[in-house]
């Protein structure tokens, strides 16, 4: 039954972490192709980019003959129109046309050498395809793209892009559209950066040779640029299979080699715990065959015969359940990948290798658990054993002590794992982010020219209390500028800030603090042109002591000069996992975020008004709104389901615990049946009874707490480091959970223990 | 001291109902030292472990001391008989992972007697059972008879007024039996009352009177002395 649900857990597990690990591997060429990643290095810091400038990939290409293709990858979102029907299409991305030559992307139709060969050819995923097609055949059709709506022609449909591929798109657009239609000289901008981009290898090349020349190749070809820019790069190959899970440069929507780790580790435990369970209840039966086995051996059975009945028996009962594992692993798959977040694995079955190897483990811990037991049984003197003289050593006591110990240190670390990550989620969704995040209703008009026109008529809708007009909102992401800002002595210091456009009523309607200086205002006519706000961390690398200093100092940025008019104080405008980085605001026109500050009561009316202004409005848009205090937690998803497998292996692990320490305590009561009585009729209590028996195993469930105490802490602190703003790992947090493995034991073992405690003491010890 | 009237013990398993005591009477006087036979299965367990309070009869009187005890609830009787019963069995019922020291101790330990006094009496009673020597070894590495003197040792440590014996020589060869009911005798002259069960004719003579039983009811009473 625990071994069950164990291999169950385990053999789960394992597919997740087979998953994570197949990332991007059903590329043939996968071993041949790196991505080139950029490190920035800017006076003040140095900026980890997910990819290298627009120029470097065709130009190392043409530089280096080992490169056998490149690829360049950027992701965007784009209108579509098909007829009437509008749709955003979010999941779509500029490609080069050799994409279909360096991964795997197989085209169900289409030509894949020319398919995104042209301007304005697109090439749908077989869903997005019926989506906008139905059952029509679409190559050759056209789509209008964009809000002026250029007429683009679908050249291919290709297989839809597995799930375990970093590269997500169910849109591919001619990258040749942006190089030559869009921004003519795109290949040759050295410091604009914007796409990921993967190179090809040919065979038996050195990719750490290749990087090593990079370096001069870059100063050779754009070192002029850079030292005027005062940004150096560094070009870094990572290996295609290492983009997901252990590259750092994606951000959170990547896998994490950690948690593959920590999965593992957990998987392992969860198999640990019910093997030693199976052993532990294998030997505690195995005395109570004592006498089966004193019998054997008086008519004649070998040595070796009575120990492989015992392993040929334990093994039996592993692959019984192994197969109640498999049946019950199909069965909780669908609930396991809705856990996930993804599928993980369509059926069980498909991957019969994987389940043959789970076969192959379950004969293993038969055979290790048989072993055990079967070298003490097999080695009783039968005439010990007969004369009922037989008491189990206290070799195998302390064994079996020792493997609940174990059990129990597992779990109680996973319950404080748990309980940390559960805290911390807690933590980040309470912290004070320093901005008004409720009620706050954001809707992404990209840029369309209605949009000003709509944020003046929903600021008419009575339930709508202001509006704003921004590039950003908090966990929205920013761009990154250029800028040179007077520091303390008085130099243009080069840095690259992160940047919001906003508009006048930005800092007010997000409730954003003003510490110094004042916010933007129309009262000023330079501040639609000349003014800047800085937030505390900008005001403190550029070396001011107090916020007040920084203002009416110059700055030069993206075009624009002039002054510092205001500093913020810091507002999480990222997830919690990063610290606040130093950032600017200014005021810009033309940008794409309308946010609307709405009271909470008719929430359905007031989101039809808006709606119905949209559409006179934005009509060629669909209309999308998020809140932003839903938007900002999305990005704690990840966490959030991290916790919640980790709560339900907690739960797993304390289960076939309990499992183990019900087996010992009924076994070890059993035993103890007669002492039990003789002590009653010398007067013990009920009580004291029920306090001799717990007490035995509440010691065994301490010591575990303390066992497990340093090593869960050690790797909870370890966690929390991803996290820039984390709580303390508190004392309440180990009392916590030391309670409750202890309540949980108290009530498993209680059980056993009043039964034996209120028996009648006559009946154990009535002679037979 | 005791006083059993009409007393009825029925066991009821699913399928069968035995009557282990039917309607039994009879009475104990302090100091007296009784020896109860019968072939087996008539009930002499069963009466010992009502006298002793273990178990509760279904119906009919019992008088311990002059108070009813029939109706007691498992408290009360518990309360009760660590304080005046003291039991030697047959199969001496020693707990194997404690010291002689430590099973004899154990009845002092849930009278809530402080512990230097506990050691005072237990190596007092050791030194007149003889096992002195013995007090650190287990059960296991001691013969029958030195078991059964253990067990002995812990029935009259907490100096009980009445001691219950279950064919304390079933399980001894004939010295160590004789051993044992020498120790029982001794015990009823300083004052203490015994009821003892045996098989044994030449055991019972140890006694001043025999009762005898046959289904649950006496038959004969013969007075020994
Ligand atoms: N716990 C019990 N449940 C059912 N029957 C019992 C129980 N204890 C004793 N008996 C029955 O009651 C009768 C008397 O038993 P007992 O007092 O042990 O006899 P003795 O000690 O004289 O051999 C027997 O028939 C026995 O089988
Ligand atoms: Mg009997």
């Amino acid at each position: 039954m625990g071994l069950t649900v164990g291999m169950t857990a385990c053999f789960l597990i394992f597919l997740y972490i087979r998953f994570e690990l197949s990332y991007d591997s059903f590329h043939s060429k996968a071993d041949r192709i790196y991505r080139i990643v950029c490190d920035i290095k800017t006076p003040t810091e140095v900026i980890k980019a997910g990819g290298p400038s627009w120029a470097v990939p065709p130009n190392v290409k043409d530089e280096f003959p080992e490169i056998e293709s490149f690829v360049r990858l950027s992701n965007t979102g784009i209108l579509v129109r098909k007829g009437d029907a509008k749709f955003q299409e979010e999941h779509s991305m500029w490609a080069d046309s050799s994409i279909f030559h360096v991964f795997d992307f197989r085209l169900l139709k289409g030509n894949p050498k020319t398919a995104l060969r042209d301007e304005l050819c697109v090439v749908f995923s077989e869903t997005a395809a019926k989506k906008y097609f139905g059952k029509s055949n679409p190559i050759g059709q056209t789509l209008l793209l964009f809000g002026e709506g250029l007429p683009a022609r679908v050249t291919g449909i290709m297989k839809d892009i597995p799930e375990n591929s970093h590269i997500k798109a169910d849109m591919l657009l001619s990258m040749s559209t942006l190089t030559k239609r869009f921004n003519p000289d795109l290949d040759g901008q050295w410091g604009n950066y914007g796409a990921s981009a993967y190179l090809l290898l040919k065979p038996g090349s050195n990719p750490k040779a290749l990087q090593a020349k990079f370096p001069a190749f870059l100063e050779k070809r754009n070192g002029k640029e850079m030292k005027q820019s005062q940004m150096y790069a560094t070009l870094t190959l990572e290996p295609l299979q290492d983009v997901y899970l252990r590259s750092t440069r994606d951000g959170k929507n990547t896998g994490n080699i950690t948690n593959v780790y920590i999965f593992s580790v957990v998987a392992t435990f969860i198999l640990m715990i019910a093997c030693i369970n199976f052993i532990n209840l294998t030997t505690a039966r195995s005395s109570e065959r004592a006498k089966e086995v004193g019998i054997r051996k008086v008519v004649g059975a070998a040595r070796t015969q009575l120990a492989r009945q015992f392993i040929g028996e334990s093994v039996i009962i592993c692959i019984i359940a192994f197969l109640l594992a498999v049946i019950l692993s199909s069965l909780l798959l669908p609930l396991f990948n809705q856990l996930a977040g993804k599928t993980v694995s369509q059926g069980i079955f498909q991957n019969a290798r994987y389940v043959l190897m789970l076969f192959l483990a379950a004969i293993g811990i038969g055979l290790l658990a048989g072993i055990y037991p079967a070298l003490v049984l097999s080695s009783f003197k039968p005439v010990v054993v007969l004369k009922g003289r037989f008491a189990t050593g206290t070799r195998g006591i302390i064994l079996r002590k020792g493997l609940v110990v174990a059990q129990f240190s597992i779990s109680v670390a996973l319950i404080i794992g748990t309980i940390v990550v559960y805290d911390q989620m807690n933590f980040m969704r309470n912290r004070a982010l320093g901005f008004r995040k409720d009620l706050m209703l954001v809707m992404n008009t990209d840029g369309d020219p209605g949009t000003e026109a709509f944020k003046q008529a929903i600021k008419g809708i009575p339930a709508v209390k202001s509006t704003s007009l921004s590039s950003s909102v908090p966990g929205s992401g920013n761009p990154g500028a250029y800028s040179e800002i007077e520091n303390k002595k008085g130099d243009l210091q080069i840095a690259n800030l992160d940047l919001y456009f906003v508009d006048f009523n930005y800092i007010d309607q997000f409730k954003i603090k003003v510490l110094a200086g004042r916010g933007f205002s129309r009262d000023f006519l330079t501040d639609t042109t000349q003014a800047m706000v800085l937030n505390e961390a900008a005001v403190k690398m550029f070396g001011y002591s107090s916020p007040q200093e920084a203002i009416g100092r110059r700055f030069k940025q993206w075009g624009r000069e002039g002054k510092i008019i205001g500093v913020i104080k810091d507002f999480h405008f990222r997830a919690l996992q990063e610290p606040i980085k130093p950032l600017s605001m200014r005021i810009e026109q033309r940008t794409n975020l309308v946010s609307a500050n709405v009271s909470a009561a008719n929430m359905t009316a007031t989101l039809a008004s808006i709606e119905a202004k949209w559409k006179t409005l934005i009509p060629n848009r669909p209309f999308s709104y998020f809140f932003l205090d839903e938007f900002f937690n999305k990005q704690y998803r990840d966490e959030e389901r991290f916790g919640k497998l980790f709560l339900n292996f907690a739960i797993l692990a304390i289960f076939i615990s309990c499992l183990g320490l019900l087996g010992l305590a009924s076994y070890s009561t059993m035993q103890r049946t007669k002492e039990i009585g003789i002590r009653k009729v010398m007067g013990a209590s009920v009580r004291g009874i029920i306090n001799l028996l717990s007490n035995e195993f509440l010691t065994l469930v301490i010591l575990s707490f303390f066992i497990a105490m340093p090593i869960a802490w050690y790797f909870m602190h370890a966690w929390l480091q991803d996290f820039a703003y984390r709580t303390e790992i508190g004392w309440w947090v180990f009392v916590l959970a030391g309670s409750i493995a202890v309540l949980i034991a108290v009530f498993t073992v209680s059980f056993q223990a009043i039964k034996a405690a209120i028996a009648n003491p006559v009946k154990s010890l009535r002679t037979e | 001291m005791i006083k059993i009237a009409e007393l009825e013990k029925i066991y009821r398993t699913e399928e069968v109902e035995t009557v282990a005591l039917n309607k039994l009477s009879f009475e104990v006087k302090e100091g007296e030292f009784v020896a109860v036979m019968g072939p087996s299965g008539c009930g002499k367990s069963t009466l010992l472990n009502i006298v002793g309070l273990l178990d509760d009869p279904d119906k009919g009187s019992f008088l311990f001391n002059g108070i009813e005890v029939a109706d007691f609830n498992e408290r009360k009787r518990a309360d009760l008989r660590k304080r005046n019963i003291g039991f030697v069995f047959q199969s001496f019922n020693l707990i194997d992972e404690l010291t002689v020291f430590e099973n004899v101790e154990l009845p002092l330990i849930y009278l809530g007697v402080k512990a230097p006094e506990r050691k005072k009496r237990v190596e007092a009673v050791l030194d007149k059972m003889q096992i002195m020597h013995r007090r650190n070894h287990y059960p296991q590495q001691l013969s029958g008879g030195q078991q059964q003197r253990v067990a002995v040792a812990r029935a009259v440590v907490n100096k009980p007024k009445l001691i219950l014996a279950d064919e304390p020589t079933g399980n001894l060869d004939s010295s160590n039996g004789n051993e044992v009911m020498q120790l029982l005798t001794d015990l009823n002259e300083q004052g203490t009352t015994i009821i003892m069960v045996t098989h044994s004719e030449h055991d019972a003579r140890y006694s001043h009177r025999i009762i005898r039983m046959l289904d649950g009811q006496t038959v004969t009473e013969n007075i020994l002395v």
